[in-house]
C-alpha cells in the first residue's frame, strides 16, 4: 500500500443544528506516511476524523480508506485500521491488560496470539507495572498509551489518533513518538490531529491544515512551510491570525503588584 | 476592621445574593421555589399545631424525641443528594481566598441557618418544647435546647457535606455515591415496614426507641426539656451536655476537614500516582469456563461490569433484590400468588434494556468491531447470555422458593414455565429496544438518564415492558384457559416446555430482529449513548 492514498475524502459535510462541523473537505492522504491534520480548536477535526473512521455519519460526501468506502464496506475498512478518538471513553472498570484482551478478542484474533501481542505492547508502552491495574485509575497519558496499544494490537494499515498527545507528560510522549516512528517506517500510515505546531513539524512528513470546518493547505511540510520561519507561522498566516497586537491594553500588568 | 468580624455578614449576603440570582434566572424556578416555600411554610404551620396540640399527651416527648430525630438524619443525608443545592456549602470555591478556618467555620455556620430548612427545623423545635416543656425550669431549658438542636442540625450537615467533598474526590468515594440510590430505596423499604408494624401497634412501641433518644444529640435536648418538666434537673443538664458536646465535636470534625480540603491537593491525582497493586482474583478463571470467540469475550467483559462498574452494579443488585422481596415477602405474608414469583424474571430482564447505554461512550469499541449484521447478533447474543447466566438460575430459584413458601407444587411447572417465557419476551424486547432507543446513562451521581432523554428512556423500558408483556399473551392465554377449563388442570404442567420453548424462540427471533437495526445505526447509537 505504500503507492496511492490511504484515504481519499470527498464532498464531506457536517452540520450540528445551525452550526456547519465540517463544510465541504477533499482530501487524500498518502500512504506510508506520517500525516498530521493541524487546526485550532474547533476546526472540526475531530469531527472529521470521526466521519472517516466510522463513528459518524456524514451529511455528505464519501470516504475511502486503502481503497474501501467506509459506509458501503465496513468489514475490509474496519479490520484495517486503528483509532485512538478523543473524548470518547474506553472501558474503563477492565484492568490495562483486560483491556487489550478484550479488544483483540472482539477483533477476532487468536487469544494466545493476542495475550503476546498484549504484553509485548505493555512492556514497550511502559504500561507492564499497571497492567492490572483499572483503566478508570490510570492517568491522562496512561490512558493515551493503553488506547494506543488497543488500537495497535490487530497491526492495522492505518492508524488514526485524534489528539494523541493532550495531555501526556513528555516521557510518555516521547515512548508513544517511538512505537509510532517504528510503526510508520514498515510502510503503515498514521494519520493524527494536533493544534501543536511544533510536534506536527518535528514528528510528520506531510501536513493538512484545517480552520473553520475547511482545508486551508495540504501536502508535504516543506511544502506549506513554504518561506516562514516555522509550521506556527505558516499557520497563523494560513488561518488569518497573525500580527494581532493586544498589548497597549494591559498596561497595568506586571512590574509589582496593585 | 479585621476579617474575622467582616467575614460572617459577607457570607450571609453571598448566600442570600445567591439565592437571588437562582431566582432570577428563570420564571419557572421561581414559581418552583416560591409554591416549595409556600409548601414548606404550611407543612411547619400544620406541624407546629399538631405538636402544640400533643402538649400534655404521655406519648408526647416519645414522639417529639423520634421527630426530632428524624429530622437530623435528614439533616445529615440531605447534602449528599443535593451536593449542589447550596453553593456555600463548597468551601472549595473559596479555596485561593485568604481566610483563616475558625472565622470561615463561623461564618459558614450563620449562612446556613438562613434558608427554609432551618426555618421548618426552627418551627418543629418550638413546637416540640411546647409539647413536652412543664413549668418554668423547663421553659428556661427549652431557651437554651432549641438553639443548641438548631445549630447541631446545621453543623452536622456542614460536616457531612464537607467529609463528603473529600469522598467524592476519590473513585472509590465517587462508586459508593453511586450505590447511594440502592440505600435509599432498601431504606424506604425498612421504613414502609416499620410504619406497617407501627399502624397495627400503637405508639406505645415508639417509647423504647425514644428512651434511647432522648440520649442521643440533637434529640436529647427534647429529653432534656423532658426531664426538666419532671423534675429531674441532674438528668436535664447532662442531656444538654450531651447535645453540647456533640456541636463541639461536629464543629471540630468539620473545622478540620475545611483545613485539609483547602490546603491538600485532591485525591483523584495522589491515587494516580501511587504504585499498583497485584489486581488479578476473582475473574481469574471465568474466560476458560467461558466459550471462545467473541461471545465468550463479550460475556466475560459484561460479567465483569456487572461487579465493577458501580451503575451496573447497583442496577443489578436492584433487580435481584425486588425480584427476590416482592414474591417471597408477599409469600410470607400470605397474601402471594405464586405468580408473583415472575417478578425475579421481569426485573432481571430489565437489565437487557439499553445494553449500549451502559456501555457509555466506550461503546465506540464495540462499534469498530462490528462490521456485519453477524457481529452485531453475536455481540448481542454474548450479552443476553451474559444475563441468562445470572437470571435463569435466579429466576427458577425464586420460582421454587415461592412455591415452597406457599406449598403449591402442583402450579410450580405453570409458574417457572411463565417466568422462562416473559425471560424470554423481555429480553427479545430487550434487545430490540437496545438498538432503536438507545440513551446515555450518567456515570456520575444517582441519575440514570442524562439531561434531556428522560423521555426517551421512559418510552425504551416502558414500551419495551408492555411489549414484552404482548409478547407473553399466548402463554398467558394458555394458562388462564387451561385453569378455567375443566379438564384443563391435568395438562398444566405443558406449560412448563411450552414456556421455556417459547422463550427461547422470543429471545432468538428479538436478536435477529436486533442485529440489523444495531449494524446500520452504529454511529447514531453511538451519539445517543455518548451525551453524558
Amino acid at each position: 500500500m505504500v503507492n496511492g492514498a490511504a484515504v481519499r475524502v470527498q464532498g464531506l459535510w457536517k452540520r450540528f443544528g445551525q452550526q456547519v462541523a465540517v463544510a465541504g473537505v477533499d482530501l487524500e492522504l498518502p500512504a506510508g506516511k506520517f500525516v498530521g491534520l493541524v487546526g485550532p480548536n474547533g476546526a472540526g477535526k475531530t469531527t472529521t476524523l470521526s466521519m472517516v473512521t466510522g463513528l459518524l455519519r456524514p451529511d455528505q460526501g464519501t470516504v475511502e480508506v486503502v481503497g474501501h468506502d467506509v459506509w458501503r464496506d465496513p468489514v475490509e475498512v474496519k479490520a484495517r485500521i486503528g483509532v485512538l478518538p478523543e473524548g470518547l471513553r474506553l472501558f474503563e472498570r477492565l484492568s490495562g491488560r483486560e483491556l487489550l484482551g478484550y479488544s483483540g478478542r472482539l477483533r477476532g484474533l487468536p487469544g494466545a496470539e493476542v495475550d503476546k501481542r498484549a504484553a509485548q505492547l505493555l512492556d514497550v508502552l511502559d504500561l507492564a507495572g499497571a497492567q492490572h491495574k483499572l483503566v478508570v485509575d490510570y492517568s491522562t497519558g496512561m490512558r493515551k498509551k493503553i488506547g494506543l496499544a488497543a488500537a495497535l494490537l490487530h497491526n492495522p494499515e492505518v492508524l488514526f489518533l485524534d489528539e494523541p498527545f493532550e495531555g501526556v507528560d513528555p516521557v510518555s510522549a516521547q515512548i508513544i513518538r517511538g512505537v509510532l516512528e517504528r510503526y510508520t517506517a514498515s510502510g503503515a500510515t498514521v494519520v493524527f490531529s494536533s493544534h501543536v505546531m511544533e510536534l506536527v513539524e518535528s514528528l510528520c512528513d506531510w501536513v493538512a491544515v484545517m480552520a473553520a470546518g475547511r482545508i486551508r493547505a495540504h501536502g508535504p511540510l516543506a511544502e506549506v512551510r513554504g518561506d516562514s520561519p516555522s509550521l506556527q507561522h505558516a499557520f497563523l498566516e494560513l488561518v488569518g491570525a497573525g500580527g494581532r497586537d493586544h498589548g497597549s491594553h494591559l498596561d497595568w500588568l506586571g512590574g509589582g503588584a496593585r | 476592621m479585621s476579617t474575622a468580624e467582616s467575614l460572617t455578614p459577607v457570607v450571609v449576603r453571598l448566600k442570600l445574593s445567591l439565592l437571588r440570582n437562582g431566582l432570577r434566572q428563570s420564571a419557572g424556578r421561581r414559581a418552583a421555589y416560591i409554591s416549595s416555600v409556600v409548601v414548606v411554610l404550611l407543612l411547619a404551620a400544620l406541624q407546629f399545631l399538631g405538636l402544640v396540640a400533643l402538649h400534655g399527651s404521655e406519648h408526647a416527648a416519645s414522639v417529639t424525641v423520634i421527630l426530632l430525630a428524624v429530622m437530623a438524619l435528614g439533616w445529615a443525608v440531605m447534602p449528599l443528594f443535593f451536593p449542589s443545592g447550596d453553593e456555600t456549602l463548597d468551601p472549595t470555591r473559596l479555596v485561593m481566598l485568604p481566610l483563616r478556618p475558625r472565622p470561615l467555620v463561623r461564618a459558614l455556620l450563620v449562612a446556613s441557618l438562613v434558608g427554609i430548612g432551618p426555618l421548618f427545623t426552627l418551627s418543629l423545635l418550638v413546637g416540640s418544647v411546647i409539647a413536652v416543656a412543664r413549668g418554668a425550669v423547663a421553659a428556661v431549658v427549652s431557651l437554651v435546647a432549641v438553639p443548641l438542636a438548631l445549630l447541631v442540625c446545621v453543623a452536622l450537615a456542614r460536616a457531612v457535606a464537607a467529609a463528603n467533598i473529600r469522598l467524592l474526590s476519590s473513585r472509590k468515594g465517587r462508586d459508593l455515591a453511586v450505590l447511594s440510590g440502592l440505600v435509599i430505596a432498601i431504606g424506604a423499604q425498612v421504613v414502609n415496614f416499620g410504619a406497617q408494624q407501627l399502624g397495627s401497634a400503637g405508639l406505645g412501641q415508639l417509647d423504647p426507641a425514644a428512651e434511647v433518644l432522648a440520649w442521643v444529640p440533637p434529640s436529647s435536648v427534647i429529653g432534656a426539656v423532658d426531664a426538666a418538666s419532671e423534675g429531674s434537673y441532674g438528668v436535664a443538664v447532662a442531656r444538654l451536655a450531651v447535645s453540647a458536646g456533640a456541636l463541639a465535636l461536629l464543629l471540630g470534625a468539620w473545622s478540620r476537614t475545611l483545613t485539609q480540603l483547602m490546603t491538600s491537593p485532591d485525591g483523584s491525582t495522589l491515587q494516580a500516582a501511587e504504585p499498583s497493586g497485584t489486581r488479578e482474583h476473582g475473574s481469574g478463571g471465568l474466560g476458560r469456563l467461558l466459550p471462545g470467540g467473541r461471545t465468550g469475550t463479550v460475556m466475560e467483559r459484561s460479567l465483569r461490569y456487572a461487579w465493577r462498574d458501580p451503575k451496573t452494579k447497583a442496577a443489578w443488585v436492584t433487580s435481584l433484590a425486588i425480584g427476590l422481596i416482592v414474591p417471597v415477602f408477599n409469600a410470607l405474608q400470605g397474601t402471594g400468588s405464586i405468580y408473583f414469583a415472575c417478578f425475579a424474571a421481569g426485573m432481571l430482564g430489565i437489565q437487557m434494556y439499553n445494553q449500549f447505554g451502559q456501555d457509555t461512550s466506550a461503546f465506540w469499541m464495540v462499534a469498530m468491531t462490528i462490521s456485519s449484521t453477524r457481529d452485531a447478533y453475536v455481540e448481542l447474543r454474548g450479552r443476553a447470555l451474559a444475563l441468562l447466566l445470572i437470571s435463569l438460575p435466579y429466576a427458577t430459584l425464586v420460582v421454587v422458593l415461592t412455591t415452597a413458601l406457599l406449598d403449591d407444587w402442583a402450579t410450580f411447572p405453570e409458574a417457572l414455565g411463565l417466568s422462562l417465557a416473559l425471560l424470554g419476551a423481555m429480553l427479545a424486547a430487550g434487545a430490540w429496544s437496545s438498538a432503536r432507543f438507545p440513551y446515555s446513562i450518567p456515570q456520575e451521581g444517582y441519575k440514570n438518564v442524562a439531561h434531556g432523554q428522560a423521555g426517551l428512556a421512559t418510552f425504551s423500558i416502558f414500551g419495551g415492558m408492555i411489549g414484552a408483556a404482548l409478547l407473553c399473551a399466548p402463554v398467558i392465554a394458555l394458562t388462564i384457559w387451561l385453569n378455567v377449563d375443566s379438564g384443563g388442570d391435568r395438562w398444566t404442567w405443558l406449560l412448563l416446555p411450552i414456556g421455556a420453548s417459547y422463550g427461547t424462540l422470543l429471545t432468538l427471533l428479538g436478536l435477529r430482529l436486533a442485529a440489523p437495526r444495531t449494524a446500520a445505526r452504529l454511529p447514531e447509537i453511538l451519539a445517543a449513548v455518548s451525551r453524558a
